[in-house]
């Protein structure tokens, strides 16, 4: 994509002036499509034909006839910004916006190009510049000024993580501790027995391992239950197709894989005392 | 003939905050193989120490024992363990269930635990529990049993192994008399069907019916008593 957004952003100020002509009516307007958010809003329809002005004021007005409607492709920078836009073709945008003066024909300084392959982009920026020279072309993917809120959100999300998992964990041990008076009588039956030490900590260790991956399993179900109604709510309060939530596999593993030994260790750390001194001390009290 | 268990001048000492405590202080006794021995004695007298020493739960500070011939008294954890496991019954005042379990399984784990296959104990859980009396209850947890009925399971599992000693702490302190006479014949039976059995009672009754009893007093044995 290449330069500003100038033209379409002075179509959606210019949207406000708006107004809809008899759609019964023949006419040679040319073909709009418009955003679902402006459909909604002005309650449009297919087929109507639109007066659409480049001035807020409406002045020298131009008929098009609605093609079609489309939903803008999410933007996270302009989350909350109603979307009320329309895409038309590019002569009709030097004609919207040249009216009065014919060097304004002219006045069309930037565009955007969506290219079918992304990877291209740089060939393109390269091959643009050579053939039309004065032309300012730069790609706005990898733009660290738009990047930088993200990056922001990212580590701010990671110490919700740690902060979470910090505390859920001195939780987690609290409530073994907790089971632990339980825990003593059964251990110190099971040494009465005669079950050794290593065999008792073989059976703590693997019903640890069996409940901290049944609880990571159960996070990670619940997250991707929640994940479908977070997104909607999200959707449906900003009226965007931003996605909020995703839990990827990836994700998905790395809580699997930070939960389980976190689990494990905090049974351990809760059984390791019962397992030392004499069974017949356990049962005693 | 070797006897089953022989101990020599057992002491045990417990390192306490006001002082060491001297639960045994000098205490020889030998157990022949098939024998029926009871210890009776005031309340700390160091029945329960000795119990657990013989039984291999805990480890004398002084003297020697030997099982079936062969040196415990310094044997590490895991050795003390195989040997309570495979040769060596326990039976508890408080019974000791494990109360998440069912008769039948309580009395499965040490089998399971000492590699016995699934339908061998399944058999001779099966064959426990109707020698207890106890075969319609097999599928009931602890707290669905009465007093009585959880002993006689505990005297099941501890039995599971096929012990050549069972041991047992107050098993009928916590009974009243009908139940506690019920255990006293199971043990009478559990003896003459060739078990070595020591009990430790307050109960004279109980006492009563083995054919050598001992009375201790102050961590030492006061004398002994045999059967006419
Ligand atoms: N684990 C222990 N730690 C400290 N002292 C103990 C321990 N076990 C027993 N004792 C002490 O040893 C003595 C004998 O206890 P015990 O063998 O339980 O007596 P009994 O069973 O005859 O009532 C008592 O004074 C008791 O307080
Ligand atoms: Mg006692």
């Amino acid at each position: 994509m290449i330069g500003r957004r100038a033209a379409i952003a002075a179509l959606c100020a210019a949207v406000a002036a708006l107004s809809s002509v008899a759609s019964s009516a023949p006419s040679p307007a040319p073909d709009i499509l418009v955003s679902r958010q402006l459909l909604e809003s002005q309650q449009l329809q297919v087929g109507d034909v639109v007066s659409l002005s480049s001035d807020t004021s409406g002045a020298n007005p131009r008929s098009f006839r609605i093609a079609g409607q489309y939903e803008p492709t999410p933007d996270p920078m302009r989350l909350g910004a109603v979307r009320l836009e329309v895409r038309m073709h590019l002569p009709d945008v030097v004609g919207l916006t040249a009216q009065s003066d014919p060097l304004d024909a002219e006045s069309v300084d930037a565009i955007n190009v969506v290219l079918a392959n992304d990877d291209e982009a740089r060939a393109t920026v390269r091959r643009l510049m050579t053939a039309v020279p004065g032309t300012l072309a730069e790609r706005t993917g990898n733009d660290e000024r738009r990047a930088a809120p993200f990056v922001v959100l990212e580590r701010f999300h990671l110490a919700i993580a740690i902060v979470t998992v910090i505390a859920s964990s001195v939780f987690l041990l609290a409530l073994m501790l907790m089971l632990v008076e339980e825990r003593r009588a059964t251990v110190g039956m099971l040494r009465l027995i005669g079950f050794r030490r290593s065999r008792i900590l073989q059976h703590v260790l693997a019903e640890g391992v069996v409940i901290a991956i049944t609880g990571a399993l159960f996070g990670v179900v619940l997250s991707v239950v929640l994940e479908g109604g977070i997104n909607r709510f999200f959707q449906w309060r900003y009226d965007t197709a931003l996605v909020f939530v995703h839990i990827t596999p990836g994700v998905a593993l790395r809580s699997v894989t930070v939960a389980v030994p976190l689990g494990v260790a905090a049974i351990f750390a809760s059984s390791w005392s019962l397992l030392r001194g004499e069974g017949i001390s356990l049962t005693r009290r | 003939m070797e006897p089953l268990i022989e101990a020599r001048s057992l002491g045990k000492v417990f390192p306490m905050g006001g002082g060491p405590v001297h639960a045994l202080r000098d205490i020889s006794v030998q157990i022949a193989a098939g024998e029926y021995l009871t210890i009776r004695g005031p309340s700390g007298c160091g029945k329960s120490t000795l119990l657990h020493i013989l039984g291999c739960v805990d480890t004398p500070s002084s003297g020697t024992l030997r099982f079936d011939g062969r040196d415990v008294s310094a044997l590490p954890d895991h050795a003390r363990s195989d040997l309570r496991l495979r040769s060596i019954g326990f039976v508890f005042q408080r019974f000791f269930l494990l109360p998440m379990l069912t008769a039948a399984e309580n009395v499965d784990v040490p089998q399971a635990e000492a590699g016995v296959s699934r339908a061998d104990r399944k058999r001779r859980t099966a064959e426990l529990l109707d020698y207890v009396g106890l075969g319609h209850r097999a599928g009931h947890r602890p707290s669905q049993l009465s007093g009585g009925e959880a002993q006689r399971v505990a005297i099941a599992r501890a039995l599971a192994n096929r012990p050549r000693l069972l041991l047992a702490d107050e098993p009928t302190g916590e009974l009243d008399r009908a139940n506690g006479e019920h255990i006293a014949e199971l043990l009478d039976r559990v003896q003459a069907d060739g078990t070595t059995v020591v009990v430790v009672t307050h109960d004279a009754a109980l006492a009563e019916r083995a054919g050598r009893r001992l009375v201790m007093r102050d961590g030492l044995i006061e004398r002994e008593e045999h059967a006419r």
